[in-house]
């Protein structure tokens, strides 16, 4: 067999994260000679899930060399053994997402796994429902759930008659719109000049929708800054996503996630489908630095050495700003949010009923804590906790996993989610539930709001940009691997062959 | 075969792992298609294929992943064992390093993948022994130890290199090793088809009940009580093919 050294490579894609893995299934029947490399030992680079001993050796490598990993002050907290009776499982009972994401039943996601056949080698369970934290109302044990459809308003006891009937009024003007926009079928956006103000602003001149209900209906579109500091015409489109995907896989949800720890398991199948096609993987080996060929042209070539101390040479480049040398004289301005994934000695499962009738049991939930209810300015962002049931296989049965995100870095942060988190457990756990473990760390990225991202491209380099913290799967990401994949394929493929496969086997579909 | 109720399915994914040219591939070729080619050219990186399997009580869906022996940076059997609730490693029963290679495979799997995998030791190409010729109870045999045979392993080994006999590796050792790991333990032959479905239905069985119900959390557990219980994996799912394919297609499926 030739060595890394002596092949031609087509295409040298460094990293692992789902942007890279996704372009490597797009890859995976080109033909074209792919080397995939990932400095890390594990799959999924921000996107992968770790087990505990796993996470252990990523807060040393984290703090020691964060240029390589979009994410900063890392560290580990476990409970004393002692503590408690209910206790941690052996490390690897676990599968820790670094970056959990929801995936929306109309992402551009779901119709790529399906014509790209992969996700027959994925498990999607339910997300089911949505709650805000409200530390006055005693009888719902400090959560309210969020109605989201019209059965859920009527069924709701929480708000009053008025307020329902301006929600009412509110939901029947987002679907309308959804309707005359796929009526129109432009994917044009009804021209509304009262989005240029903020959403609480929005929701109350416009529909006299109160202010009791301006945290509920934020926390349908995850927005993580206030209500009154997101602009209406980010929250509306995004309610009227999580509008639309309800009922599109099943009755009572509208997103779900992925059995086994999410993106690394996206990231993997892409891996997978690449490495079936010829493609060669080398884990522990990153790009060291990298030079073009002096004179541009058709055949030019890009020269790098590995950080195994390989020298090898492809056409075409593409990875992170983290799987590639630094480009000279860019500076690289990220956002900063604070995250933490904590397991409890609780199931939960008070956050998981079942959403309609028929529906699947969900496997997960998000909590919305307002800034108002941890003792912050309403103009402070919320807290929001995602709540993995062991049903994901992220833990074993009699925990659950519960990832928080909130849009301020550091300390203040941190301190924050914890106090969020035992909130929840105060309110929806048995006296016993303790927090038996939780990673805590800064996520690097993009916020969400801002201009549609772009692949920076210097000849046949391709740098995707930094990940999106939304909470929410990133659609762009589709777009940005889809003009890699053109980049690189030039002639040979019509754009709309883009992720299109047949099955390599048969499948009976029965079952 | 004339069920009037079809039996409960479940997916089992598994890995093959072992060092190049002992015949995963063919192993495989064998358990789906029944068919076995000479000279078959290497795996590149990986092959997916599935096969089912019928026990009494339930069907069981292998999804197999065939990884190369080639694979020189070990770094795509990572991709496979993650989540894998079953694993075939390999070697070659006229190949002593093959289970050395095989042995580091199975220490690998016990330090990386998922807690409770099923792990399968199989040395193939029995055919190439006196013992594959035609003698399809060799398995009993083997039990107890080829032919009670008392006599130390020097002897031993020679005793099974009689000629036109290429065993290298005798049974003994290798069942030996698969007793201390907790492995199953068969030896196989891809171009007879000797045991090789029996190495799958015995991998089928050895599945626990809750990892075929709700993942490698419920085997897992500290023994507390499962609050969730009566919960399965099939109450969770939620199926994207049909749904998803139409709204690929109409951009509608509500």
């Amino acid at each position: 067999m030739e060595s890394l050294t002596e092949t031609q490579w087509d295409v040298t894609i460094s990293g692992t994260g789902i942007p890279q893995s996704l372009l490597a299934l797009a890859l995976s029947r080109s033909g074209k000679k792919v080397l995939h490399v990932d400095r890390n030992s594990v799959y999924g680079g921000p996107d992968a899930a770790l087990s505990l001993q796993e996470a252990e050796d990523w807060v040393s490598t984290v703090n020691q060399e964060s240029t390589h990993l979009p994410f900063e002050e890392a560290s580990i907290f476990a409970a004393p053994v002692s503590e408690s009776t209910s206790r941690l499982s052996s490390s690897r009972s676990y599968t820790l997402a670094l970056s959990p994401q929801l995936i929306y039943s109309r992402s551009q996601l779901v119709p790529t796994l399906v014509s790209s056949r992969v996700y027959r080698q994925l498990e999607f369970q339910a997300v089911g429902s949505w709650w805000v934290y409200k530390p006055t109302t005693g009888e719902s044990k400090g959560l309210y759930r969020v109605p989201s459809s019209r059965e859920d308003v009527f069924a709701d006891d929480f708000i009053s008659m008025k307020s329902k009937r301006t929600l009412m009024r509110f939901l029947r003007h987002l679907q309308s719109q959804l309707k005359k926009e796929t009526e129109e079928g432009d994917g044009s956006v009804v021209e509304d000049e009262d989005l240029a103000k903020p959403f609480s602003e929005y929701l109350t001149s416009k529909f006299q929708v109160p202010p009791e209900l301006y945290e509920a209906l934020g926390s349908l579109s995850l927005s993580q800054v206030s209500p009154q500091t997101t602009a209406a015409s980010y929250a509306v489109p995004r309610l009227q996503r999580h509008l639309a995907s309800i009922g599109v896989f099943g009755p009572g949800f509208g997103s779900v996630l992925v059995k086994w720890g999410g993106g690394s398991e996206i990231s993997q199948v892409g891996c997978r489908a690449l490495a079936v096609g010829g493609g060669v993987y080398v884990l522990n080996s990153g790009v060291d630095s990298l030079k073009h060929d002096e004179q541009p042209g058709e055949d030019s070539r890009i020269y790098m050495q590995l950080t195994s101390g390989e020298t090898i040479t492809s056409k075409y480049v593409v990875g992170s700003n983290w799987d590639l040398p630094a480009a000279a004289g860019v500076r690289c301005d990220y956002d900063r949010v604070s995250r933490s994934i904590t397991i409890v000695s609780s199931s939960l499962d008070g956050l998981f009923p079942i959403t309609a009738e028929g529906g699947p049991i969900p496997a997960g939930a998000v909590v919305v804590f307002p800034s108002a209810s941890l003792g912050l300015t309403d103009v402070s962002p919320p807290v929001y906790i995602t709540v993995h049931s062991s049903e994901t296989a992220e833990c074993p049965s009699g925990q659950s996993v519960l990832y928080g995100s909130v849009n301020l870095p550091g300390q203040q942060g941190q301190s924050l989610i914890a106090d969020a988190i035992d909130k929840l457990l105060a309110s929806n756990a048995g006296p016993d539930a303790r927090v038996l473990w939780s990673l805590r760390y800064t996520q690097l990225g993009r916020a969400v709001e801002g201009d549609t991202p772009a692949n920076v491209v210097s000849g046949n380099l391709v740098r995707f940009p930094p990940p999106s913290l939304d909470l929410a799967f990133d659609d762009s990401v589709i777009d940005l691997v889809k003009d890699a994949w053109i980049r690189i394929m030039g002639d040979e493929s019509s754009p709309d062959h883009f992720m299109k496969f047949e099955d390599r086997e048969s499948y009976d579909d029965e079952e | 075969m004339s069920d009037s109720t079809p039996k409960p399915s479940s997916s089992v994914k598994l890995v093959l792992l072992g060092e190049a040219a002992v015949g995963k591939s063919s192993l495989v070729l064998r358990f789906v298609n029944n068919d076995f080619q000479e000279n078959k050219e290497p795996t590149i990186g990986a092959a997916f294929l599935t096969q089912k399997c019928s026990l009494p009580t339930r069907t069981i869906k292998f999804e197999i992943w065939d990884t190369a022996g080639q694979e020189r940076f070990a770094s795509l059997a990572p991709m496979y064992y993650r989540n894998a609730q079953a694993a075939l490693v390999v070697y070659d029963v006229t190949k002593p390093s093959s289970l050395t290679k095989a042995k580091h495979w199975v220490a690998e799997l016990q330090r990386q993948a998922s807690p409770g995998i099923v792990i399968a030791l199989v040395g193939n190409k029995l055919d190439l022994t006196n013992d594959g010729s035609g003698d399809t109870e060799a398995d009993t045999e083997r039990d107890t130890g080829a032919g009670g045979d008392d006599a130390g392993e020097n002897q031993e080994e020679q005793e099974d290199n009689t000629p036109g006999d290429a065993r290298k590796v005798s049974t003994r050792e290798a069942s030996t090793y698969a007793e201390e790991e907790s492995l199953l333990f068969y030896e196989t032959s891809a171009k007879t088809g000797l045991n090789v479905v029996d190495v799958f239905t015995a991998i089928a069985n050895a599945i626990p009940e809750s990892s075929l119900k709700s993942g490698r959390g419920a085997g897992a557990g500290t023994g507390q009580t499962t609050l969730g219980g009566g919960r399965s994996t099939d109450d969770s799912r939620v199926n994207l093919g049909d749904r998803g394919a139409a709204t690929a297609k109409e951009g509608c499926a509500c």
